[in-house]
């Protein structure tokens, strides 16, 4: 009964004119970023945040929500119509929802692309009520040192998951943990590699680093890119799928966000991963596994299920330990620290209204998304055939002046043109640049709970073995840095990196 | 020198270094008390340690290619222009002002990809300008620089 008087409270809180009108705003602006190629969600939120400061907390974060799991709907739409992917979860879609539209049923994969997206959303939402006050309760019991190994255990989780080499992530994650470290130090008042550049006291700000390495780097790429979009033309009609659709894809869209929901949990791309299992998983339970990348509709629904189940579970972990599971999530974590709130395990019972209501502006979100991406899919369409010559130096004058705008320091521009360029190197190389912002932001609360970890103990590091629960998170480390040195988890692991490429 | 995964490794080799042996000026503390530049030198060291992981990897396994195989095909020239623009941006925002400055950046970036006509571009730079100035300025009183024009 609690919980239902905790969801009216989140309803009320939610409905507020006010919180209405910004969670339109968000989805309609994650829906924007999602369709746009080369422009994400991290991005899109970097760029709003400083837009934010005036709003009261809860409408902000509400906003800042709505981007994230508006772009997981509008990825979808360009993976299908264009065969490029607006969002890496979405890549998976391209295999059977480009083939579909070929086929004319551009529609169909639209339309189940949305209804799966709108169920996964809706059952993951009601994971995270169930799930994250219980997990909060557990996670009061955590002490510094747990708190440092758990964030120890999401570093690696993520570079386990990347894509592309473990020991590149990690190296990624490292030079993060020190960019997080850049500036004034707490306890001894020290300003560390700030070469008397007086904007680096406070540290190195996270929206220029991310305008940078998620905004910039990647329309320096789409610019020397010499290859042409090509919008598939044909009239889209019939969004509804029909009986057969929906009897194929049932049990596609309910196991997609049970996957997607508990691996969005996870630490690192979540939304990623799991589209890539829900696809997988989808071709092994088939009858006709022959037939997948030719269109089937089992190949649309699944993958987009899971990714956005994957949102909703992302949130479990920031809203419970205050760790963040992914950039998107680091963005968060960046914003509630601004408006004053402590993420952790008190944050659902000091700010009830908080957790609630941005939870339930998920739900109402996503019932705006539907009619958002249904029966207007025709304006993404023709954003969609919005030149990239035309479209990028608009996107880089956002950047420009949304980091300005921040502090109207230039010095701010000038950090996200470096992080920009080394973006841009980043991935010309293959360096993967989520594990770099995660640490960055993991950075400076590890250094924290590392020392308040050896005050307790008097100064011996054994402390981080000799509690049970933080012993059993440093095995776990252990067991992630050493298993891929393992010849079978290697092989899959290699498997899976050829997948993603 | 056998692939670009080795190439950049050898990058990041330095920049670990460098980090690692810069925390010592900072005081590293003991193991019990860190000091301010404990975590920083960690963070190097272990930047060090996985570079040089990255780099001997590549002898056993990974394909052999060239620096100049990744900008094959591309438009890197392009990609110098709006970078150096960007730049120039930055620097003369402050002198030239807001709107002079956005007007002559976003008129130089409509051309760099393809050539506009100048009537499209024209329109597009103004409109960006003052569009921007609208939201950003007026809107949410972002207090951009005044600059030459004076406002």
């Amino acid at each position: 009964m609690e919980i239902l008087a905790n969801v009216m409270l989140g309803f009320e809180v939610a409905l507020q004119p006010a919180n209405l009108f910004f969670c339109f705003m968000g989805v309609l602006i994650g829906t924007l970023v999602g369709v746009l190629p080369g422009l994400g969600p991290v991005a899109a939120m970097s760029l709003l945040l400083p837009t934010t400061f005036h709003l009261s907390p809860v409408s902000a974060i509400i906003m800042l929500s709505g981007i994230y799991y508006g772009a997981m709907y509008g990825g979808s739409t360009t993976s299908i119509l264009v065969n490029i992917p607006g969002e890496a979860a979405s890549v998976v879609t391209c295999l059977d929802g480009y083939q579909m539209a070929r086929k004319g049923r551009a529609g169909a994969a639209l339309g189940i692309a949305a209804f799966g997206s709108f169920i996964a959303g809706t059952l993951s939402i009601v994971g995270l009520m169930l799930l994250a006050p219980m997990l909060a309760e557990v996670a009061l019991k955590f002490g510094p040192p747990e708190y440092f190994c758990l964030m120890l255990l999401g570093l690696v989780i993520v570079t386990f998951l990347a894509g592309s080499s473990m020991p590149k992530a990690l190296l990624m994650a490292a030079f993060g943990l020190f960019l997080g470290l850049i500036g004034m130090d707490i306890m001894t008042a020290t300003p560390r590699f700030t070469f008397d550049m007086y904007f680096l006291m406070d540290g190195v700000g996270l929206v220029p680093v991310v305008m940078g390495l998620f905004g910039v780097s990647e329309v320096l790429l789409n610019v020397e890119s010499t290859i042409k979009r090509e919008i598939f033309e044909t009239k889209i009609k019939g969004l509804l799928p029909n009986r057969k659709d929906w009897r194929d894809s049932t049990w596609p869209i309910i196991r997609g966000s049970v996957v997607g929901f508990f691996l969005g949990i996870l630490p690192g791309g979540g939304a990623v991963i799991s589209s890539f299992v829900s696809y997988g998983m989808e071709k092994k339970l088939s009858r006709h596994p022959e037939k997948f990348g030719t269109g089937v509709i089992e190949g649309v629904a699944g993958p987009e299920s899971a990714n956005n189940a994957a949102a909703g579970g992302a949130f479990i972990p920031l809203m419970t330990l205050g760790i963040p599971a992914n950039a998107v999530m680091a963005m968060l974590l960046g914003a509630l620290t601004i408006y004053g709130m402590q993420p952790g395990p008190m944050l659902i019972k000091q700010h009830p209204d908080l957790f609630w209501g941005v939870v339930t502006s998920m739900y109402i979100g996503n019932i705006m998304l539907l009619v958002l991406n249904l029966p207007l899919i025709g304006i993404w369409v023709k954003i969609l055939k919005i030149p990239y010559e035309v479209l990028f130096p608009l996107i880089l004058l956002f950047c420009l002046i949304g980091v300005f705008s921040l502090n109207n320091n230039v010095g701010e521009i000038g950090l996200m043109l470096f992080f920009g360029g080394v973006g841009y190197f980043m991935k010309k190389f293959n360096y993967e640049a989520a594990p770099l912002v995660l640490a960055m932001v993991l950075g400076p609360m590890m250094e924290n709970a590392l020392r308040q970890s050896l005050i307790m103990a008097n100064g011996s590091a054994a402390i981080f073995f000799t509690r049970p629960i933080s012993l059993a998170v440093a095995l776990l480390v252990l067991i992630l840095l050493v298993l891929p040195m393992l010849p079978w988890v290697k092989k899959k692991r290699e498997v899976i990196a050829e997948i993603v490429e | 020198m056998k692939n670009n995964d080795q190439r950049s490794s050898l990058v990041w080799l330095v920049i670990g270094l460098s980090i690692a042996l810069y925390s010592g000026k900072y005081g590293l503390g003991t193991f019990s008390i860190p000091g301010p530049g404990f975590l920083p030198f960690v963070s190097g060291a272990a930047m060090v340690l996985l570079s040089l992981i990255v780099f001997f990897q590549q002898f056993s396994k990974g394909r052999a290619d060239t620096l100049k195989s990744l900008w094959t095909r591309t438009r890197w020239q392009t990609v110098l222009m709006v970078m150096a623009s960007l730049v120039l941006y930055a620097v003369l925002l402050r002198a030239l002002g807001f709107i002079l400055d956005t007007f002559v950046l976003t008129a130089f970036l409509l051309r760099v990809m393809e050539p506009l006509s100048w009537k499209k571009v024209l329109a597009g730079a103004t409109g960006a300008t003052l569009g921007s100035y609208a939201i950003f300025e007026l809107w949410l009183e972002a207090q951009l620089p005044a600059g030459l024009l004076g406002f």
